[in-house]
């Protein structure tokens, strides 16, 4: 029967654990600033976790794709009959049997399937469902294609040549985008200058290296709504974009991420093999699932943008910087991805991390027969801040200052505007500079490396510093940069968050946990948190930005407040207290002043709910931060507020070998304030080796628009034994906006290392080295002064 | 190509008659075989014949004035082992830069014999240290074996003097004489799981400065492991002095005959074996 007995009825007494005489009391606790296991830690280390690599649906056919194998060619024909003919094959396609595909990318330049021409190795041209993986490849191999081919372009210079071949008839001087920004007026700041240096830093190919390499499950309904199991950082953006590829109803795609085996902006773009699985379970009514292989991961996902950037500034003999300009080329490859914007942070660098008067910026992004750049941890900002850092010491030695007061002269300070309109309520910059500096003994150090530089020691020892400016309050790049929230809880005080906010193992799932947990005084395992579904969580614009924390947890506290307010009203209902005398702890109602606990919390919702009036509490909020869109000048504070760091770092120089050993990294971060210390310490600890790989070790090489090195075997990650000690201190200044005055961290931990490390090679043996990364062979070419 | 057969015998004999017939991959610890196959770089034979279980090709053991070491001997036996610690230190140090701790525990000494691989780090010391391979064979009805010195058992990458149907039984490596002293350099680009980009191995006797019986093996830099026979004839019988290193550190500079790939160029390459051989016989100077 639907009505509840008699004796599962509660009801509450008003002062009913006083007047029964056995009073407890609960200390006032905070959860803020604790070190906090991630939520999902047990699963992934005892490999519980099910990744989409593991999941198989009932009736499931496997995708496989077909590549090109040459870089630039037309396709004079395809033959898929063979393939269609082998046993276990359900569909084969190509261009021809999806004529309703539209393309994809920022700048709409990028069909799925390829129809008449190849642009590049990474371009797919057919694609097999089979019954297993191995038919399918097995049926790969029975198409034949033949092409004529077309010339190459491999660089930049090159595309941009009259005359050059056009890669896409819409952009016939193969230049895909553009971007120029300004203030002030860069002659009279040069006019004003004492030094001016001009260099050009030339930044490298890097690949994500996600140890869950990417996937897509698609099913169908039979009513035609599609199911997309997918490892998007952004399901709703990505739901619109899909819809518009297939020619179908947003409104008829779920999207659902199992958990996900590394992001770092590589999912940030719809791909082809996304699109391709779908057309796949569309032409066989089945759900097709499409996994790479790890060479396919290195040669077909995205890479950090390549940047050659030249950069000229200019300071008075006093230290004052006078202007900046930059102007930098990308190789944006065959087709329009994330990497060709990369120029929003990186002008931010070029602008705003030190008080610029005067500044001047251009990129252009030109299509070359190469892979493409995605979105990367850092977006821009790991190249902007390696050129700014170099100059900034080049300069300091010039004027004859030492480079942390150079630094400091210079740095910006809290309630400062930009020339570019951000505006920095909370900024710890300064504090930042000075902590590492005194942490690390950098000033001490960096003079007596300078009077060892001519001893003939085989090993040379050296300190470089760098800081970094990103944003830490979202990034409002699209109309809208805000999270919804759902806050529901059961008649066991058992909380579930529902939240728009994606986990891609950055942590947020915990932190937003805890962030509730605070408000409601209940403990971390009475939450769940469900983030994975878009027919179940509210809107928010996806896992990008270094956002999460601020604006998730932002929209998280906000329900969790409403719940908190409903559950004291209901408590001081219930008990004749008001609510202001009233809290919540450790899942009781307890006295705000003396901590005297009143009544549980699952007791009391239970009440609520089988009261005459029955209700629950479900909250529900949604936040959309305090910023601004920028103008077509890119000028507007873009960020609710902005993210500082200082690293200062020492190496040692084998000078035989070029080796440079990393041996300890002393990190400031302004961070707002320690959430949950120990996910704060792993994201940094994560950031700085992901920084160390770009710096020394990691190189995809491209040869003539080859990957040359698709395994681990010769794409070198940082193994254990090379990860280097570190000092990192939290410089929490609270910003106002922030949940509980947090602010992004995200991508702030990678992004000085290279020119912290360039500075260091420089004290260390005198020889600047402005082209990444710094592998053994290229810091002794640069010691020797043998070019490649 | 399928594998359409599978063999595990337990006696070299055995293993021997199933060899015979041809056609065949032989697989030892698989950390070579595997990825290669997998690749499809070396695909596998219509025969998979697994030897792990042939106990005649285990066992490091003392005989006259010699050490031999089993075929299927693991990389992290013999790094354990007291024999080859005690006379052959440089073999056991090429295995601490070897590989990881899984493939170490995997893979063979006669794996990284057959693989012949011009970086196979084991090489190196045992062509410094004058190691002969045994082989066995049964071409007429009864086991055969005879021994081939290590330096022309290896021709050229991934190929060697083996003949089709011969298994490799051992590896015998002679008791150092008295005086001896051993290097050993692996060079990679980091600490763990990498693959040379050179390797050093040094072996000679030193008598109050001088160096005889002078053996320099050099990986990496050449299509096999090779000797450097032209530093070796300037340090042979001759004082230790810094301008003889100098001179031992630039024959070897010009003796080798590198390529470059993504992991080394050739002029690099060549500049490490001149610093590296120059470190190596300092160090040997002054100890
Ligand atoms: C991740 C990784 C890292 C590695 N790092 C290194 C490294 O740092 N240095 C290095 O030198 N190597 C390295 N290797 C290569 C490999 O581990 C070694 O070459 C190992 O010694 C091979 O031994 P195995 O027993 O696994 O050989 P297998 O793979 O079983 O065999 C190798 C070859 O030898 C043949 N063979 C094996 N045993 C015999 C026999 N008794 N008689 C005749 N033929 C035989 C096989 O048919 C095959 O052709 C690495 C491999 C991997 C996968």
């Amino acid at each position: 029967m639907g009505i509840a007995p008699e004796a599962q009825v509660e009801t509450i007494a008003p002062h009913e654990a006083r007047d029964a005489g056995t009073a407890r009391t609960i200390e006032k606790d905070s959860l803020i600033g604790k070190r906090i296991a991630k939520l999902d830690a047990p699963d992934k280390a005892s490999g519980k976790t099910r990744y989409i690599h593991d999941m198989n649906l009932p009736g499931q056919l496997h995708g496989k794709i077909l590549h090109s194998t040459r870089v630039h060619a037309l396709i004079k024909r395809i033959d898929t009959s063979k393939a269609k003919a082998l046993p276990g094959v359900h569909a084969v396609i190509t261009a021809e049997d999806v004529p309703y595909q539209r393309p994809l990318g920022v700048s709409k330049d990028h069909m799925p399937l390829k129809g008449d021409r190849v642009r590049s190795m990474r371009d797919e041209i057919a694609a097999v469902a089979a019954d297993t993986p191995e038919i399918a490849e097995a049926a790969l191999k029975l198409i034949e294609v033949e092409y004529e081919d077309l010339p190459p372009l491999y660089n930049v210079a090159e595309a941009m040549k009259p005359g050059a071949p056009v890669l896409h008839d819409q952009k016939p001087d193969n230049v895909a985008m553009t971007f120029d920004y300004s203030h002030g007026d860069v002659v009279q700041g040069e006019a004003e200058s004492d030094v001016v240096f001009e260099d050009t830093f030339k930044l490298h190919y890097v690949t994500h290296c996600c140890m869950g390499v990417s996937g897509v499950i698609a099913d169908f309904d039979s009513a035609g709504g599609l199911m997309l199991y997918s490892q998007t950082q952004v399901p709703f953006l990505h739901k619109r974009e899909f819809a518009e590829i297939l020619g179908i109803d947003p409104g008829r795609i779920r999207i659902v991420q199992p958990p996900i085996g590394g992001g770092f902006g590589s999912k940030l773009d719809i791909y082809p093999f996304e699109p391709i699985a779908i057309f796949l379970a569309k032409a066989t009514r089945r759900p097709v699932k499409l996994i790479f292989s790890r060479e396919q991961e290195f040669r077909i996902s995205p890479t950090r943008q390549p940047v050659l950037l030249t950069l000229r500034s200019g300071a008075k003999k006093d230290g004052t910087l006078t202007f900046r300009t930059a102007t930098t080329l990308h190789d944006n490859g065959a087709y329009t991805s994330w990497g060709a914007t990369t120029p929003f942070v990186i002008m931010q660098t070029i602008s705003s991390l030190y008080r610029v008067p005067h500044c001047k910026y251009h990129t252009t992004a030109v299509y070359t027969n190469n892979p493409y750049a995605g979105s990367f941890r850092g977006y821009g900002n790991l190249q902007a801040t390696f050129a700014v850092e170099q100059h900034m010491d080049k300069i300091a030695e010039a004027i004859g200052m030492d480079p942390l007061a150079f630094r400091l002269k210079n740095a910006q300070d809290p309630g400062e505007t930009t020339g570019q309109g951000m505006h920095f309520k909370s900024c710890g910059f300064k504090d930042c500079l000075r902590t590492v500096a005194e942490r690390g003994d950098y000033l001490r150090k960096h003079a007596e490396n300078i009077a060892n530089q001519a001893k003939p020691e085989r090993y040379k020892r050296g300190v470089g510093m760098a800081s970094m400016l990103h944003v830490g309050g979202g990034a409002k790049i699209y109309p809208s940069d805000g999270c919804g929230t759902i806050v529901k809880i059961d008649d066991f005080a058992h909380v579930t968050v529902m939240t728009g906010a994606s986990e891609i193992g950055q942590g947020s799932e915990t932190v937003i946990a805890q962030l509730v947990c605070e408000e409601l005084g209940v403990p971390m395992e009475a939450v769940t948190v469900v983030n994975n579904d878009t027919d179940v969580k509210p809107w928010d614009v996806g896992v990008h930005a270094s956002r999460t924390t601020f604006i998730a947890g932002n929209s998280a506290l906000g329900a969790a407040r409403k719940a908190r307010d409903k559950i004291l009203a209901v408590a001081a209902k219930a008990t004749g207290y008001d609510a202001s005398a009233l809290d919540l702890r450790q899942g009781t109602i307890v006295m705000a002043g003396t901590g005297e606990a009143i009544v549980p919390l699952a007791k009391l919702l239970r009440s609520l709910h089988f009261s005459e009036k029955a209700d629950l509490v479900m909250t529900t909020h949604y936040y959309e931060p305090p910023s601004e869109h920028q103008d077509k000048g890119f000028k507007g504070d873009v960020s609710a507020a902005y993210a500082w760091a200082s690293q200062v770092i020492e190496v040692v120089v084998d000078t035989d070998t070029g080796i440079v050993k990393m041996e300890k990294v002393w990190g400031a971060h302004d961070v707002g304030r320690v959430l949950n210390r120990l996910g704060i310490e792993g994201q940094i600890e994560g950031g700085v080796v992901m920084g160390q790989g770009y710096a020394l070790t990691e190189e995809l090489i491209v040869e003539d628009g080859v990957v040359k090195n698709p395994a681990f075997r010769d794409y070198k990650l940082v193994t254990a034994p090379e990860i280097p000690e570190m000092d990192v201190t939290f410089i929490e200044s609270m910003d106002g906006e922030g949940p509980r005055g947090a602010k992004g961290v995200g991508e702030a931990p990678a992004i000085c290392i290279a020119a912290a490390t360039a500075n260091a090679i420089y004290n260390a043996t005198g020889v600047r080295i402005q082209t990444l990364p710094y592998t053994p062979e290229n810091v002794y070419r640069a010691l020797k002064g043998v070019n490649r | 190509m399928t594998v359409e057969h599978y063999y595990a015998p337990k006696h070299l004999d055995e293993a021997l008659e199933v060899l015979r017939a041809g056609n065949a991959t032989i697989l030892a610890g698989g950390t070579d075989v595997m990825p290669q196959s997998e690749s499809g770089k070396t695909p596998l034979r219509k025969t998979l014949v697994n030897i792990r279980r042939i106990a005649e090709l285990t066992g490091i053991r003392l005989a006259k004035n010699e050490v031999r070491i089993g075929a299927l001997t693991t990389i992290s036996e013999m790094m354990a082992n007291d024999l080859i610690r005690k006379h052959f230190p440089i073999l056991a140090e090429s295995g601490d830069h070897f590989a990881s701790e899984q493939i170490r525990n995997a893979g063979t000494l006669g794996g990284n014999v057959c693989n012949a691989s011009p970086a196979g780090d084991t090489l190196v010391p045992m062509l410094a240290l004058d190691a002969v391979v045994e082989l066995a064979a049964k071409p007429n009805g009864s086991v055969e074996t005879h021994t081939t010195p290590l330096g022309s058992f290896l021709v050229g990458p991934g190929k060697t003097r083996r003949a089709q149907g011969e298994l490799l039984v051992a590896i015998r490596i002679p008791v150092p004489p008295a005086g001896q002293v051993q290097r050993f350099f692996k060079f990679g680009t980091r600490p763990a799981l990498d693959i040379s980009a050179i390797a050093i191995g040094l072996a000679a006797v030193k008598t109050k400065g001088v160096l005889s019986h002078v053996r320099l093996a050099y990986g990496a830099v050449a299509p096999a492991i090779m000797r450097g026979s032209k530093t070796e004839a300037v340090l042979e019988g001759k004082r230790l002095t810094p301008e003889l290193i100098e001179q031992a550190a630039q024959a070897a500079h010009d003796e080798v005959k590198p390529i470059s790939d993504v992991r080394a160029s050739d002029w690099y390459r060549r500049e490490l074996m001149h610093n590296i051989v120059k470190r190596m016989l300092i160090d040997v100077h002054e100890h």
